[in-house]
Order: C-alpha cells, then sequence, then structure tokens
C-alpha cells in the first residue's frame, strides 16, 4: 500500500491479541457476514410479525361469527318458543324490558340522593357544576386505580345525560381560531392508552378539541373510568369535546364483549341502574362529527344510501340497540303521553296489545305480519299472497342475515300492526339501515356496496362509494376506526379514506401500535403513534414478538382441538387407506376447508407440529398433543364438548342475563332450560343424562345452583406443551434444590424466557 | 559546465496494460436458472409470499425492495449485493416501485438457495472472533457497533440496536458464542 492510505482504513485498522494488525480485508468480510445473518433475523422476525398479526385477524374474525350466532340464537329463540311454562320462564328473562316507564319513575330509579358515601371512600368527591380541577383530579384517580363511587357515578351520568339530549345528531366543529382538533379512535376500556393519550397530547381544554370516534367501551378492563373522563370532559367543555357513538355503545353488545360484566363486578349495588342510565346515554350519543364542513368524522363508515341530510334528521335515541330495531309509533298512542322522548319506551310497557316479553301466539295472522321475507322456518308455512307483498317491500330494507334475525326480534316485540302504518315501518326500517351503516361497515378496496356478512351488520363499500359520496356531500376525507390496525391508522381508497385506531396491544402485548391524528385549519393530517410498554417493558423487541407469537398459536392449537371431529373426517378422507398419516399439503388444505381462515399453514406449521416422519403427520397423534382437557372436563364427550365450546360466548351471554339479581349464580334448571334451547337450535341432542353430568362436575356447593365462571372455566384447554415445559422446570428446580452444593444453572435467563 | 550526463531515456512506462477487468459478471438471466424446489416447498415459499403481499387486492405481489426480506425470511442469507444482482441491479428509485410476482421471484430465490459460501456457524462464530482482542471469547459491544455501522454492508443505527438489545453484559462486553446461538435460534 502506499501513502495513500485513507484515513478510514487507518481508522478502522484492527489488531489482535498480540497487537498484531489484522487486514482490513477480514475484517470487512467478518462485519458483512454478521450484517448478512442479521438480515436474515430480521426478516423472520418480520414474518413472524406479520402471520402473528393475520392469526389475531382471522381469530377475530372467527370471533365475529360467534357474535352472530348469538344473534341467530336469540332470533331462534323468539321463533320457536312455546307456551310451555318453564322455556316462557326464561325467556322473559332474556327479553324482559325494564318494568319502569314513566317520568317520575325514571326519575326515582336513577336517583342518587339517597346513595350515602362512607368517610372511609378516600376517592374523588364531586361536585356539581363540574370544573377542569375536578376532572384533573379524575383522571388522577383512576391513574391510581381508584373507583368513583356509584353516587358520583350516577350523577355524573345523569348530567351527561341531560346535556346529550340537547346534542345533535350531527357534530359540527370548526377549526378556526387556528385550533388543531385530535381525532382518537377505538379506546376498548384500554384506559394507559387514554393516558398515554393525554400525556402525548394534553388534556382537552378550550385550546386543544378532541373527537372521540366511538367504541369507548369492552373488552378492556377500565371501559367504566373511561366514560367518566370522557363524560367528565364533555361536561366541562361541552363546545370542544365531540363523543361519536360506536357500534358497541350498546347495551346488548356489552353483554358479549365484556362491559356489562365489568360495571356488575364493580358497582356490586347499583351496578344495574348503571347500566340502565348508560342505554340511555348511548342511544343518546350524537352519531357523526362533520370539521369545517370537510371532514366526516364516523365510527364505521358509510353505504351508497348514507344520507347526511337524513342522518340529520332521525331521532336517533330510538335505536337504542343494532340488535333491537325501534319500536314503532303507533298514531293511537301519539297523544296519550306528554313527554314524547320517552314515548318509544311507554310504548313498549303499555302495549296491551301484545306482551313485549312474550310475542303473540302462531297462529295469529297479525304476528307473522313483520316477519322477514327471508325466513322460511317451517312454522312460518302459512303465509297468504298479500303478506308476502308487505313483507317482499320490508325485505329491501334488510339485506344482512343480521337484520334478518333482527327483523325477526322486533317483529316480535312490535305492537301489532294498524292499517296505516306500514309507513312508518318502511321509515323506521329505512332509518335504522342507516345508522347500522354508520356504525358497523367497513371499507373494501374493490368497487360496490355489498352488505357485510362478517359482522352482520352494515356492509362493505368501495373506492367508487366513498367518492359518490364525498362529491354528493361537498366532503373531502373521512375518518373512521371499527378495524384494528398494525402502525394504529391506515389510509385506503386513495387516501380518501382513513381508519384511526387508538387501542395499541389489542390483540396482545405487542401487536400493534396505536395512533391519534391531528387537523389544522389545513386539514393536513398529523399522525402521532404510541404504543403502551409496561407489558412488555424488559422484553426486547425479538422477545415480545415471541411473546405475542406464543398467544396467537396457543389460540389457534385451541381452536384446532376443538374441531378436531370436523378435522379427523376430513383427514380421514383424505387417508382412504387408514395409515394414520397425511402429508403436508394435504394437512394443509384440509383444515383451510374446516376452518375457512385463510391462514398461511404451510408457513405455520413448524409451530403446530412438532414432527413429521418422512414428510407425514400423524394425525391421530398430533390431536393428542395438541391440548388437553381439563380434568373436570375429562368425562364430557368429545364432540358435546366441542359444541359448547364453540358456543361457549353465546352460553356465557345468556347465562349472565338469566342472573337477574347479578350473584354470578344460575339455577339449575334455568342452566338445564338453556341448554335444552341451545341443542335443539344446533338441532343436535344433548340427553338429560349429559346436562345432568355437566352440572354435577360444576355444582361444587351442591345446592342446585351453578356458577357461571366455574362453569366457563371448565372449557378452557390446558395447553400441553406448556403444562410439559412447566412440569420440568418443576423437576429441574426439585432437582436442583436436592443438591447441597450450589451449581449454576446453565443459562437460567433463556429458561425463563420460555415461559413468558 | 558539466556535460549533461546523457541521461537515460526514462524507460517510458510502457502504456498500461488496461489493467485486467475484473471478469464482467454476466447479468443476471432469470430464463437459465433451473426450479429444483420439491412441490412442497413451492407452497410453502407462495404462503410467505403471500405474507409480504401488500397490494391491496392481494395481487401476489411484492416490491423489488421486499425481495431480499422475503428469501432471508425463508432461511437464506445474500448479501445486499447478491440479492440486486439476482433483481438485475434496478436503481434506488425503482426499488419501491418496481413488482415481481410469485413466478418471477422463484428463480430469484432459487439462484440464492444454490450459492456456496452460506456461512455455517462455525464461520459466523470466526467472524465475531477478529474482534475478540484479549481472545476470551468476549467482544465489545462498542466495538461491534461501531463496525457494523460503518463497514461493510452498513447496518442503520435502530438495526444495530436491535440486534445488541440486552446481548451486552454489565462491562460492554458480549459473549459471542451465546451472541451467535442468540442470531441463529431467533
Amino acid at each position: 500500500m502506499g501513502c495513500g492510505a485513507t484515513k478510514t482504513s487507518k481508522f478502522n485498522r484492527r489488531f489482535d491479541k498480540d497487537g498484531h494488525a489484522i487486514p482490513a480485508a477480514i475484517t470487512i468480510k467478518a462485519a458483512v457476514l454478521i450484517q448478512r445473518w442479521y438480515r436474515q433475523y430480521a426478516a423472520r422476525m418480520e414474518m413472524r410479525r406479520r402471520y402473528t398479526w393475520n392469526i389475531f385477524q382471522s381469530m377475530e374474525y372467527a370471533d365475529l361469527q360467534d357474535q352472530i350466532k348469538l344473534y341467530n340464537f336469540l332470533g331462534y329463540l323468539m321463533d320457536n318458543f312455546t307456551r310451555s311454562s318453564s322455556e316462557r320462564k326464561l325467556i322473559s328473562h332474556i327479553f324482559r324490558e325494564n318494568e319502569v316507564c314513566r317520568d317520575a319513575e325514571w326519575e326515582r330509579y336513577f336517583s342518587f340522593t339517597n346513595i350515602d358515601v362512607p368517610d372511609i371512600y378516600a376517592g374523588p368527591r364531586l361536585t356539581f357544576p363540574l370544573d377542569m380541577d375536578q376532572v384533573a383530579d379524575l383522571v388522577e384517580a383512576f391513574k391510581n386505580k381508584q373507583q368513583l363511587h356509584s353516587r358520583y357515578v350516577l350523577q355524573l351520568l345523569l348530567e351527561t345525560w341531560r346535556l346529550l339530549r340537547v346534542l345533535p345528531n350531527i357534530n359540527r366543529v370548526s377549526t378556526c381560531h387556528s385550533k388543531e382538533i385530535t381525532i382518537c379512535g377505538d379506546l376498548h376500556g384500554q384506559l394507559e392508552d387514554l393516558l398515554l393519550i393525554f400525556y402525548k397530547n394534553g388534556m382537552p381544554s378550550l385550546e386543544k378539541p378532541y373527537v372521540f370516534n366511538g367504541d369507548f367501551v369492552d373488552r378492556g378492563k377500565d371501559s367504566m373510568e373511561i366514560l367518566l373522563i370522557l363524560f367528565a370532559f364533555l361536561l366541562v367543555y361541552p363546545g370542544d369535546v365531540y363523543l361519536n357513538r360506536g357500534n358497541h355503545e350498546d347495551h346488548i353488545i356489552n353483554l358479549r364483549y365484556g362491559f356489562t360484566k365489568e360495571v356488575l363486578s364493580k358497582y356490586k349495588l347499583h351496578g344495574r341502574r348503571i347500566l340502565k342510565l348508560l342505554q340511555k346515554i348511548f342511544s343518546w350519543l350524537p352519531l357523526v362529527t362533520v370539521i369545517d364542513q370537510r371532514v366526516l368524522i364516523v365510527h364505521g363508515g358509510v353505504s351508497d344510501t348514507t344520507d347526511l341530510a337524513l342522518i340529520a334528521r332521525v331521532d336517533r335515541h330510538r335505536y337504542v340497540s343494532s340488535l333491537r330495531p325501534p319500536k314503532k309509533k303507533t298514531p293511537s298512542r301519539i297523544n296519550v303521553y306528554a313527554n314524547s322522548e320517552r314515548l318509544p319506551e311507554t310504548v313498549l310497557c303499555k302495549n296491551t296489545m301484545g306482551s313485549l316479553t312474550f310475542p303473540k301466539p302462531f297462529g295469529a295472522r297479525d304476528s307473522f305480519q313483520r316477519r322477514s321475507l327471508q325466513d322460511f322456518s317451517s312454522t312460518m308455512a302459512r303465509t297468504l299472497e298479500g303478506e308476502f307483498e308487505v313483507r317482499r317491500r320490508q325485505a329491501e330494507f334488510s339485506l344482512s342475515s343480521f337484520s334478518k334475525s333482527h327483523s325477526i326480534l322486533s317483529t316480535a316485540l312490535s305492537p301489532d300492526s294498524e292499517p296505516d302504518s306500514s309507513q312508518l315501518t318502511d321509515n323506521s326500517n329505512d332509518e335504522w339501515k342507516q345508522i347500522l351503516d354508520l356504525l358497523w361497515s367497513d371499507p373494501m378496496s374493490q368497487d360496490g356496496c355489498i352488505p357485510n356478512e362478517v359482522r352482520g351488520g352494515g356492509c362493505y363499500w368501495g373506492p367508487d362509494v366513498t367518492e359518490d359520496f364525498l362529491n354528493r356531500h361537498n366532503l373531502q376525507l373521512i375518518i373512521r376506526s371499527h378495524e384494528c390496525k398494525q402502525d394504529g391508522y391506515e389510509f385506503c381508497h386513495n387516501r380518501k379514506v382513513l381508519t384511526i385506531f387508538s387501542a395499541s396491544n389489542y390483540y396482545e402485548a405487542g401487536s400493534n401500535r396505536g395512533a391519534f391524528v391531528r387537523l389544522g385549519p389545513d386539514l393536513v393530517p398529523y399522525f402521532v403513534q404510541y404504543q403502551v410498554t409496561h407489558m412488555t417493558r424488559g422484553l426486547s423487541f425479538p422477545q415480545s414478538v415471541k411473546r405475542t407469537e406464543h398467544t396467537a398459536f396457543k389460540a389457534l392449537r385451541e381452536l384446532l382441538f376443538v374441531h378436531k371431529s370436523d378435522l379427523l373426517s376430513a383427514f380421514q378422507e383424505i387417508d382412504k387407506e387408514n395409515t394414520g398419516l397425511i402429508c403436508l399439503n394435504d394437512w394443509a388444505s384440509a383444515i383451510e376447508r374446516v376452518l375457512h381462515l385463510d391462514l398461511p399453514w404451510q408457513v405455520l406449521h413448524p409451530q403446530l407440529l412438532s414432527s413429521t416422519k418422512e414428510g407425514k403427520l400423524d394425525y391421530q397423534g398430533w390431536f393428542r398433543d395438541l391440548a388437553l382437557k381439563k380434568p373436570r372436563s375429562q368425562h364430557i364427550e368429545q364432540t358435546m364438548l366441542e359444541t359448547l365450546y364453540r358456543h361457549r360466548s353465546t352460553l356465557e351471554t345468556i347465562f349472565r342475563i338469566v342472573d337477574t339479581d347479578n350473584s354470578g349464580l344460575i339455577t339449575f334448571e334455568d342452566f338445564r332450560q338453556t341448554l335444552k334451547l341451545l341443542s335443539a337450535y344446533l338441532k343436535m341432542e344433548i340427553s338429560d343424562e349429559v346436562i345432568n353430568g355437566l352440572v354435577i362436575s360444576t355444582d361444587t356447593n351442591n345446592d342446585g345452583s351453578i356458577d357461571i365462571d366455574e362453569f366457563m372455566e371448565a372449557f378452557r384447554l390446558v395447553d400441553k406443551s406448556r403444562l410439559e415445559r412447566g412440569q420440568s422446570l418443576l423437576k429441574l428446580k426439585q432437582d436442583t434444590d436436592k443438591c447441597l452444593t450450589s451449581q449454576t444453572v446453565d443459562n437460567p435467563a433463556s429458561q425463563t424466557e420460555d415461559l413468558l | 559546465m558539466a556535460p549533461k550526463k546523457k541521461e537515460e531515456p526514462k524507460p517510458v512506462a510502457a502504456p498500461k496494460p488496461p489493467e485486467p477487468e475484473p471478469p464482467k459478471e454476466p447479468e443476471f438471466n432469470p430464463a437459465e436458472v433451473k426450479i429444483e424446489f420439491t412441490a412442497e416447498q413451492i407452497e410453502d415459499f407462495k404462503d410467505a409470499f403471500q405474507l409480504f403481499d401488500r397490494t391491496p387486492t392481494n395481487e401476489m405481489k411484492i416490491t423489488y425492495a421486499q425481495c431480499g426480506d422475503l428469501i432471508r425470511a425463508l432461511g437464506q442469507n445474500p448479501t445486499n449485493a447478491e440479492v440486486m444482482y439476482v433483481l438485475g441491479k434496478p436503481k434506488a428509485e425503482e426499488m419501491q416501485v418496481k413488482m415481481l410476482d410469485f413466478e418471477q421471484f422463484l428463480p430469484l430465490h432459487q439462484h440464492i438457495c444454490k450459492a456456496k459460501d452460506r456461512g455455517t456457524f462455525e464461520d459466523f462464530v470466526e467472524g465475531l472472533r477478529v474482534f475478540d482482542k484479549e481472545g476470551n471469547g468476549t467482544v465489545m459491544g462498542a466495538e461491534l457497533r461501531h463496525v457494523l455501522a460503518t463497514l461493510g454492508e452498513k447496518m442503520k443505527e435502530d438495526e444495530v440496536e436491535q440486534l445488541m438489545a440486552g446481548q451486552e453484559d454489565a462491562n460492554g462486553c458480549i459473549n459471542y458464542e451465546a451472541f451467535v446461538k442468540h442470531i441463529m435460534a431467533g
């Protein structure tokens, strides 16, 4: 070399332990080698992150199908209940509306004034009207895991209800005064995310307006606290805080997804009252927000028929739940009660022509009047031509299977028809569809607009519908939420639709980031992403990927296990010679045929199979390795277990409805009836013996009542591989402890890592 | 005046023979690659390909930029140079824009799979041993970071951080055998 050696090479000259210079070439080669390996490692990590994400999304899809099962089951119940007294009692449990109806009675029902707050209560004591200091204290209290006393909860909720009733369906916001508006998506009870948003962005104030785009509750464990915070800010800054209703602001959805359970367990004495008040509040939440008449913010989305002018006019509070279309306003009753906003409930209660809890008995012509045309169940055989016509017109408004079961419910619940009231029904249905579309729809990449069969409500809308909608209403952007996005936000439809999702780690710790967006007068979105890290604190990125992956696969293995019977038949169909072996490709395609999850099974197989013999899998052995039944459920027959497991959320929801005193226990009789109804619905035999067997295993107090949680617990499967690892670790520990001399266990850090 | 020494004619530097051109690397021709994967392997690759497909309508296409990642995710560890070679040495601005479908991807992958000098565990350890000044099985974390970020196919700071996270002990040293095991176990 000459003296032309560059500074770099001199700088990078390395020396080995004897002080000899290492030729640069070797250093570089070493560096490149490490870099190659690193890049491979990073790519593998990325792939794992991706398929883990896919698994979670598929599981959510499967879970939504579950939801539809619940609705269908409820619809079935309405269709087919008979007059037998035992079943009637159960069903009346399920559909009982609150008896209290009149004005004065509501006031008394929600009254908080006779609720005493004990001296030892250390939480915030609110005085109304609220001010900013109190709200800041409230946030601080929740940060410190305190709970607001039910007296103040009711008081705050009452104030909120009063305010919401004077708000319009469409919030109109302006960015004048150079104010930047912050928009947040789904929070789903994850308080840490809300606190993180406030930390990064500041709390709502006159200078800092916020829009919260629905889905504040369910799934997470602090839904109540989030609501209280949002409502408190709303009360203090009514001109700067805007709330949109989401599809989870719905008391029936809450039964299934955890909010009801949360409230009842946090507020044992007054929980039901709080829930009832929340039911009203949810129905009074505004539907959409419009910024500068240019940007629409709505929870779900739009459809090809969405019409904001119509939305502005509806009586939004009549749409209490997506599962219950509004009761008809019958003309003859309109003048009876002075307070018109209470009308629907009062009509409900005073209806003497057909009790709401008991649909009219079959055989009466009228009760068939408003059933969906699509329902060809055998019990509905007797339809006349005229009725056919009426129903066909109505059927045009109910597109999806979701609305099918809903119209079934609504007909069961609504009062008898009057000749000229079919007009009102049409309007109601139309408005109802408009609202469903706003709260439930998802964008798709193809043009067009089709019913959203996955969610059972709303539609899938395409870029052409966006274009058309924006033009018609002179808007430039739709901001919506409703779908979890890995990076917290995502554009689609040529950047005309923005999805914003604010619940980080939604599926599992490390699964996704949350985000919020700021819009200034230029209406250019500015994003901030974040991720709550305490769950993954101390874990490096690869460790958190591993952990998320672990959860995903555990859920997947459970799913496979509970479809064992179907999978087994699929495998046996392929394995005609009964060798007990099946090749990988066939395994993958059989699974896809049974589960319909559209997952990359080939890529996933190393995590799901322990070994193959010459490329073939012993499938019986594989099932044995997948999971173990809990000892308590050992005696339950496999297909029965699978069925119950698959419908467990439906079962649990029904149980909670039936458990009217919120004791966590239901009677043996109710339990038995629920199972019998489910079995009839599924057209499968569940004999009394089997039911008795189920009960005996769970009725540990032998007093004729079943503990719901205990029963559901029996259906959780044990993760066999984890069990084995745990057992071997325990044994290792025991062996180590036995030795009197201290031994260093090889790499304890990596062992504990495995258990994460 | 001293007679001018007759200067020896300076040997005129013979016209330097043109530097032996580095053997011109033939351009990569995907058509010439014989696919030797089994049907099962191809199914496997297809699944993975789909995972990397980010087109809104699931067209089964990936960008040039993703190609290297996919090949690596499938278990190979080419250098960036090798990846660029099989892609036909595209320009930087083409990487995010040009796409390839599965059929176009297969020969590229096959070529990389056939390449020798994959680098074994031992090679990797040897590579790291170069930086082991004291010959005691450890390297200085700081030094390694510096090397990875400045030499060879440089890594970005956050990539280095991700690689090294949690590997250094209290003295900032890394036991490289454990380090290699960690990387290879992924």
